[in-house]
């Protein structure tokens, strides 16, 4: 994308847990999750880095490039592409690689822990592109022409949410999510539903969508949303486009169809607009509108 | 970009799950949460009296010692969690609205995260005397 045209985004991964190639997924994929980001000014931005970051790699031109991986958190389907990224292994790459904290370890070493043996054939320290590892701090920067915010959201483990704002344009990518763990998520003030802040007025949202509601019962506390609980959460957000993200190894495409028809029907009853919601599908590419906050959310 | 830090949140629907009384005050020493079941004691549901500074919650219900003198705020469990990032505590009385007293223990802890303190939780339980002490 040329700079000077608005922010795009792409699906390069939609699934969840573990990459699941074959027939029966072709159509929404099998990759795991990465979501590619051109800004307006040019920047590049991988959110986060599970198998479908492969693909990013190879779609980038091989010149010098510099580029930012925003990771969530630190499970294998969300960095599990990290050594297979083309441009990891090229000496005239920058790769900034930000994430969250922990008391337990620098990102770097946790990082390490995969790339690095017997699990990867190469070490951190052999990669030939500059790599760098830097903390999320609690407060907004800025990559580029983005002000990024990031903020812990109910997951397993220390997980973040993301949100970039470009301009008059904003992405939300909270890709694991259990927003309603314990909680009632329509009883509840909006300054105690997880992620809220980072997905208020969104222009898109990408949210945790893996399991339908029938499922949920039997993976409470695993650390993502049934699709009620995905809705409601979009709706009580007023984001002006979802996409429902992350889903479920053991769902079809023809699943997830049925699944899609399920989340149009139950957001046209919560009274969303229609095409406010959609599933997820490897390859697609959205550029995210301008959105008027709401009243309620305004301020 | 107002919202209660990730521990604050998964704190109180813990608490909202528990059948002890358990009370969450945020890094200032507000109180921004207090279950059923500490409703239950003060005689007043959370959602009746909302969030409340740490000047104001302490003389709404006690607390009081054996000698019914108000114990300074100071040295509430609550209060030394949160300022001292520290456990604490304590043996005391609380009136509930309709001004029956209960010597109860609390037990508080400080909610301590890679960003610092974010607040603190009390626990409490009916107390096995009516001793008062600290």
């Amino acid at each position: 994308m040329e700079p000077g045209t608005e922010m795009e985004v792409r699906l390069w991964g939609t699934r969840g847990s573990i990459p699941s190639p074959g027939p029966e997924t072709i159509r929404y994929g099998g990759n795991t999750s990465c979501v590619g980001v051109t800004l307006s000014d040019g920047s590049l931005l991988a959110l986060d880095a599970g198998t479908g970051i492969r693909n990013l790699g190879l779609s980038l031109p091989d010149e010098p490039t510099r580029l930012h991986i925003l990771l969530t958190h630190l499970h294998l389907d969300h960095i599990q592409g990290l050594v297979f990224f083309a441009p990891a292994f090229r000496p005239q790459t920058e790769i900034v690689i930000w994430g969250p904290a922990s008391p337990e370890a620098s990102l770097r070493d946790r990082i390490g822990r995969y790339i690095s043996a017997p699990l990867s054939p190469v070490e951190v320290r052999e990669l030939p592109c500059d790599v760098s590892f830097r903390h999320c701090p609690e407060t907004e920067w800025e990559i580029g022409s983005a002000r990024i915010h990031a903020a812990s959201v109910a997951h397993r483990g220390p997980t973040l949410g993301y949100r970039i704002e470009d301009g008059d344009r904003s992405l939300a990518y909270i890709p694991d999510h259990e927003p309603a763990l314990g909680a009632d998520i329509d009883a509840l003030e909006e300054d105690w539903i997880s992620g809220f802040a980072l997905a208020r007025d969104a222009s898109l949202l990408i949210h945790d969508g893996q399991y339908a509601d029938r499922e949920y019962p039997e993976h409470v506390g695993w650390g993502h949303s049934s699709l009620s609980h995905a809705l409601s959460f979009a709706r009580r957000t007023n984001a002006g486009q979802t996409v429902l993200f992350h889903h479920d190894p053991m769902h079809s495409d023809e699943q997830l169809d049925q699944l899609g028809e399920e989340a149009k029907q139950a957001w046209t009853a919560l009274g969303g607009e229609p095409g406010g919601i959609e599933l997820g599908v490897e390859g697609a590419k959205y550029e995210p509108h301008a959105r008027v906050p709401s009243a309620t959310s305004a301020g | 970009m107002s919202q209660r830090p990730l521990e604050l949140i998964l704190a109180r629907n813990l608490m909202s799950a528990l059948s002890t009384p358990a009370f969450l005050v945020d890094e200032g020493g507000i109180l921004v949460f207090y279950n059923e079941a500490a409703g239950s004691l003060l005689g007043k549901r959370f959602e009746e009296l909302g969030t409340v500074g740490p000047d104001e919650w302490g003389s709404l219900f006690g607390p009081f010692d054996g000698e019914g003198e108000p114990i300074p705020y100071d040295e509430l469990p609550l209060v030394v969690a949160v300022r001292n990032g520290r456990p604490a505590h304590s043996t005391f009385a609380i009136r509930s609205t309709d001004g029956t007293s209960h010597t109860v223990e609390a037990s508080a802890f400080p909610i301590l995260t890679a960003h610092g303190s974010q607040g603190a939780i009390a626990v409490f339980w009916p107390a096995a005397t009516n001793g008062t002490g600290h």
